[in-house]
């Protein structure tokens, strides 16, 4: 790395030339009259600003600005060694671990039992899928890495802030109680937005991760929160019966308390992931996805599930069959998203123009036959009122 | 405010839309008059959510909010059904319990098994049958199990049993409760004072009376594991 020093102390040190001219300058100035001015700048030193960026906010350097990408002098065609650090590396080092497809939000609505033909009790949790949509996607360009945002639930538009509500809009979803976001391996990972994952989107039998927030414990001692031995309960211990003890070694060791020593605190409401847990059963009916084994959390509580990563990803043909059922589901997503998102920039462009209250008012229209029915339903409804009105009096 | 809900929602909502359309009646009037300008535009597909100033109480702005069960084009998509657990309890039940004796036997009714009542459980692993007293059931579904309690050799012997797994081949009555048990777990049974002992000698009078009356059956071998449900019902 180039030192930053200011620039009036490097100028002269780049050419020789001008440093042999100022050294012999200082004592022929003060004999006689330099008949013509020196140009202290040589060719060499012409380019660089001197003064001008020279400011408190610019730190006092006139070297060219560092760029966000430090590293672009090591390009492909550069001949150097591949970088083993940086964005690009990072992606390449997680690719086998990343899902080759998006995962899905659920809730846990339980834990129950799957009685076997033969006798065999398998423990398992049931996983309810609640209108999870895809709402974004992320690209590697544009994001630095891929991934697909996911959205489960409903929640009120009371509940819903301003810039969120405008998101939603442009999407053409109605708001989500929650989103979240599956890292997946390469764009082949991408879905259509605003698609609705069912829990075929999981093969009976394939592993899956599934991610929850445990239950939470409050403020826990150390005996239950980190299973400390505690103390005895006589033999002369004074009100020491739970607590923890000794926290480390005194003078010689440092007399403190080394980084990280395990100490009474908040327990539980932690994201705890359960690994390679098989799929025994999916129903779209129901919504639900029945995952051997148990899942951290309360009855309730949001799961993240995707495909297992230390395990195989589920056969190929199960994956593009997935997809295209995904599609056939939805021939008209792209449409639907072009249109809301036109409608959003129109809206967009209304509430920037204080013209939303018109807009609303004239986005009311009912097409003729509409207006017809619900005519004839008034007047039905004015009949029988009307009728009613009689009886009454 | 917005009429075009009338289309996508069920009748069961027909008393909410027709109160938002009396609020629009003059609106709707009018726009029934002017035909030309209400048919040239296509019906909203979302309805609006307005935000107003708290301090002017005036429509601050307003965002377009698609209604739920809105899926890429796909309109009416319901929320799945909240109680699923129940929904695979009662597939997996009827799937494992097709006569529905089973169900009955461990029921809240009159005719149930009570905690005190004593059984007799056939294991198709377990080689003899166990019989004990019931000391309490666990009701959970598919799940359901109950807790017995025997004495083998001057030793306390408790074991559950899932009512439901395929290994429980049979469940017979041997004897019931004289008196209704006014606990529903007779935990106090493992205290020597209250402690019911070996039912051994009940399952033997049982297994005679039994032999008096089918000595044809039994002769025959029609007392197998799968008829066992059945009796025990008829006894009921």
């Amino acid at each position: 790395m180039a030192p930053r020093l200011p620039a009036r102390c490097w100028r002269q040190l780049s050419s020789p030339s001008s440093i042999a001219a100022s050294a012999s300058l200082v004592p022929r100035a003060s004999l006689l009259p330099a008949p013509t001015p020196i140009t202290l700048t040589t060719p060499s030193t012409a380019h660089i600003s001197t003064t001008s960026t020279r400011s408190a906010r610019s730190g006092w350097s006139t070297l060219p600005p560092r760029t966000a990408k430090p590293y672009r002098f090591n390009q492909a065609t550069s001949g150097l060694p591949t970088l083993t650090t940086g964005p690009a590396a990072a992606l390449k080092r997680k690719e086998r671990t990343t899902p080759v497809r998006t995962g899905v939000l659920a809730v846990k609505k339980g834990m129950t039992v799957f009685m076997g033909r033969r006798g065999a009790r398998i423990p398992c949790t049931v996983l309810q899928l609640d209108r999870v949509q895809t709402v974004f996607n992320k690209t590697r360009s544009k994001h630095g890495y891929w991934a697909v945002q996911v959205g489960m639930g409903e929640r009120h538009p009371d509940n819903v802030g301003a810039p969120l509500l405008g998101y939603f809009e442009a999407k053409g979803i109605p708001p989500k109680e929650i989103l979240a976001e599956f890292r997946v391996r390469d764009e082949s990972g991408l879905l259509p937005v605003g698609v609705q994952l069912m829990p075929d989107w999981f093969q009976v039998g394939q592993r899956v991760d599934v991610r929850s927030n445990s239950r939470g414990m409050g403020f826990a001692g150390g005996m239950k929160r980190h299973g400390f031995a505690g103390q005895e309960k006589s033999h002369g211990n004074s009100l020491n019966h739970r607590t923890i003890g000794s926290v480390g070694p005194s003078q010689g060791s440092g007399s403190r308390v080394l980084p990280g020593k395990k100490m009474p605190g908040r327990m539980g409401n932690q994201r705890v992931t359960v690994q390679n847990l098989p799929v025994l059963l999916v129903d779209n009916d129901l919504g639900i996805v029945v995952v051997k084994g148990c899942v951290a959390g309360p009855k309730g509580c949001v799961v993240r599930i995707q495909d297992a990563c230390k395990k195989e990803p589920p056969p190929k043909e199960f994956v593009e069959k997935a997809r295209k059922v995904l599609e056939e589901r939805f021939p008209d997503a792209e449409a639907h998203l072009q249109a809301a998102r036109e409608r959003h920039l129109e809206l967009k462009a209304a509430r920037r123009e204080k013209r939303i209250a018109e807009l609303m008012e004239g986005g009311l229209m009912v097409p003729q036959e509409q207006a017809e029915k619900i005519e004839q339903i008034l007047a039905a409804e004015a009949k029988e009122g009307g009728k009613n009105a009689e009886v009454v009096a | 405010m917005n009429a075009a809900p009338l289309a996508r929602r069920p009748l069961g909502c027909l008393k909410a839309t027709l109160r938002q359309t009396r609020h629009q009646r003059l609106l709707v009037r009018q726009m029934a008059t002017e035909a030309a300008q209400t048919t040239s535009k296509p019906p909203l597909e979302h309805g609006f959510y307005p935000i107003t100033d708290p301090k002017k109480k005036t429509l601050r702005t307003a965002f377009a909010v698609y209604s739920q069960g809105t899926v890429a084009g796909v309109k009416n998509i319901p929320p799945p059904p909240s109680n699923v657990l129940q929904a695979l309890h009662e597939e997996q039940i009827k799937r494992l319990d097709p006569t529905g004796v089973r169900t009955a036997m461990f029921s809240k009714n009159r005719d149930a098994v009570k905690p005190g009542d004593v059984l007799m459980i056939t294991h198709r692993r377990g080689g003899e049958p166990f019989a004990g007293v019931v000391m309490s059931i666990r009701r959970r579904g598919i799940d359901t199990a109950v807790l017995m309690r025997n004495h083998l050799g001057k030793v306390g012997v408790e074991m559950w049993f899932k009512v439901y797994n395929k290994n429980v081949a049979g469940i017979d009555i041997i004897k019931r409760a004289p008196k209704r048990a006014r606990r529903a777990r007779l935990t106090y049974m493992r205290q020597p004072k209250h402690d019911m002992g070996s039912v051994e000698n009940l399952v033997f009078e049982w297994k005679r009376t039994r032999k008096v009356f089918s000595t044809a059956r039994s002769a025959a071998g029609a007392g197998g594991k799968k008829g066992k449900d059945a009796k025990a019902a008829k006894k009921k």
